[in-house]
């Protein structure tokens, strides 16, 4: 009896899944979404970039729940605040998660970006992801700087100050700047729309497609230091460490044809690719 | 590609789609970006301002002492648009104050500068403050050269930082304008001290004592920029 059902429901779900991959190709998307071999040396460091997105998952999740409490008036914003503080029911835990993943997301993303950094990811063929990162770094400091003002605290209050005063002083466009921050030319009611709207639709708008085209590229290229790419590097080093010991014991011959320069190097240089 | 273009765009084609490109071009961006930018076009192009421009009360001056500055909150009343308080509290006098601005001014005598100091190296050396005489005798009731001599001894400044714009505070053990976030000082004048700031403090420029003794002042401030030319913006 038990058997029967058992084989029914893995049936079933087999052909659910089948139809599924026939119809939009999930399957083998989610595979080739979700795995990805890493060199198993450092294969923590790896972890990194997860971080980073899974953080700024719990940015998006806490944040749309904020929202059903937040009020952005000058006359509410603190008191909302307070009141998701005090008396909506896991105020403290949710606001506390989008405080806390807010300043881990900026510390991961420094790590993320050193790791890259420092095991030289960002050369070719991965320059734009490095691009689209950096875009992303300068979007979510945007977003700490305009979140900071949303609790209209004393706090919050005087560091946008000071940060809005900092961008006055750039060149040419520094009273600009603080004026359209401002929303006129005095910290009121229009600022903390502006900081709103900013915080809550502009930047998350832009931030969303891009962490989709830095995944995006990231999958089309592999992490880099992944399995097959670390053997292919270490395999042509012996290569060329064999060809030198060679070199070593030939004496001095003909020079027949051009140096040996490695196999992707002169793939290149007569232009066409190997794979 | 070439060839895959059938019929190649002429220059009459050209020029229409080009037209056409810059009239919906313009259809499209201008409106949402002037939407955004208004705050810019409305200050800095028509140059308008968000705070009243009337005259707002501070307090008695004779209250400000001889040695020591002190500080009134004043509210300057500021129009952004939305918000209307009216609407939410009809018990509120004046509809068209919606908002204010809220600003502390610091009030001290001006001490006699001795020796004029330099901006980025030292601070001006002075002497003792001047409290004018007449205010010992009384506190109201000034007569127009009363009202001179008590406006040229007077120092209005704001609590406005400039380097970032924090409120500076007054440190009665150093004797000296202090700055919390970044550390600047100020004399007793608002003349730069040292720290961070390119100038010293910022000044009100529209002040005026009147009969009943009390000082008045509009929202205005010697902005000119300091040691490095930028531009200067008073919270």
């Amino acid at each position: 009896m038990i058997g029967r059902i058992r084989t029914q429901t893995s049936e079933a779900s087999q052909f659910l899944v089948d139809w599924m991959e026939h119809r939009t190709g999930i399957v083998t998307m989610l595979e080739h979404f979700l795995y990805e071999p890493v060199p198993k040396r450092g294969a923590w460091l790896y972890t990194l970039g997860s971080a980073v997105l899974f953080t700024i998952t719990l940015q998006f999740l806490t944040g749309i729940l904020l929202l059903f409490y937040y009020v952005p008036t000058t006359d509410h914003a603190w008191n909302s605040v307070s009141y998701i503080m005090n008396d909506a029911y896991f105020g403290q835990l949710i606001r506390g998660i989008h405080y806390w993943s807010a300043n881990f997301l900026m510390a991961f993303i420094g790590l993320h970006m050193g790791q890259v950094f420092f095991s030289g990811g960002y050369k070719a063929p991965r320059e734009l992801n490095w691009v689209v990162g950096v875009i992303l770094l300068l979007l979510v400091i945007g977003l700490a700087f305009t979140g900071y003002l949303l609790r209209w605290d004393q706090d919050g209050f005087w560091a946008s100050v000071v940060g809005m005063k900092i961008g006055s002083y750039s060149p040419f466009v520094g009273g600009y700047v603080v004026h359209f921050l401002l929303g006129g030319d005095a910290v009121g009611p229009a600022t903390l729309s502006r900081f709103f709207a900013i915080h809550v639709w502009l930047l998350p708008a832009a931030i969303a497609p891009l962490i989709g085209a830095h995944l995006y590229l990231l999958r089309r290229h592999g992490v880099f230091g992944s399995e097959f790419e670390y053997t292919d590097r270490l395999a042509k080093l012996h290569e060329r460490q064999r060809m030198e010991e060679y070199a070593r014991y030939e004496t001095v011959e003909e020079d027949e044809g051009e140096p040996y320069v490695g196999r992707r190097d002169r793939a290149d240089r007569e232009g066409y690719e190997e794979e | 590609m070439a060839e895959l273009q059938k019929d190649p765009i002429t220059r009459s084609d050209f020029l229409g789609f080009g037209v056409m490109g810059a009239i919906v071009g313009a259809i499209l961006t201008i409106p949402p970006v002037a939407f955004v930018l208004s705050p810019i076009i409305k200050t800095d192009v028509l140059g308008e301002s968000d705070v009243g421009t009337g005259w707002v009360e501070v307090g008695p001056v004779s209250k400000v002492p001889a040695e020591e500055p002190t500080h009134f909150v004043v509210s300057f009343p500021i129009q952004q648009v939305y918000g209307t308080k009216a609407v939410e509290n009809p018990n509120v006098q004046d509809p068209n104050e919606k908002f204010t601005l809220r600003n502390a001014i610091w009030l001290s005598w001006k001490a006699p500068i001795k020796e004029q100091g330099r901006q980025g190296s030292n601070g001006d050396i002075i002497g003792k403050p001047e409290r004018p005489k007449i205010l010992d005798q009384k506190s109201s009731g000034f007569t127009e050269s009363e009202r001179k001599e008590i406006m040229s001894k007077l120092n209005v400044l704001s609590n406005s930082c400039a380097h970032l714009g924090c409120p500076v505070r007054w440190n009665e053990e150093k004797q000296l304008y202090l700055c919390p976030c970044h550390g600047g000082l100020y004399d007793i004048n608002g003349g730069w001290v040292g720290g961070p700031p390119p100038r010293g403090m910022y000044r009100y420029t529209d002040a005026e004592v009147r009969e009943d003794g009390k000082l008045y002042v509009k929202h205005k401030f010697n902005i000119e920029p300091g040691l490095n030319k930028q531009h200067p913006y008073v919270v």
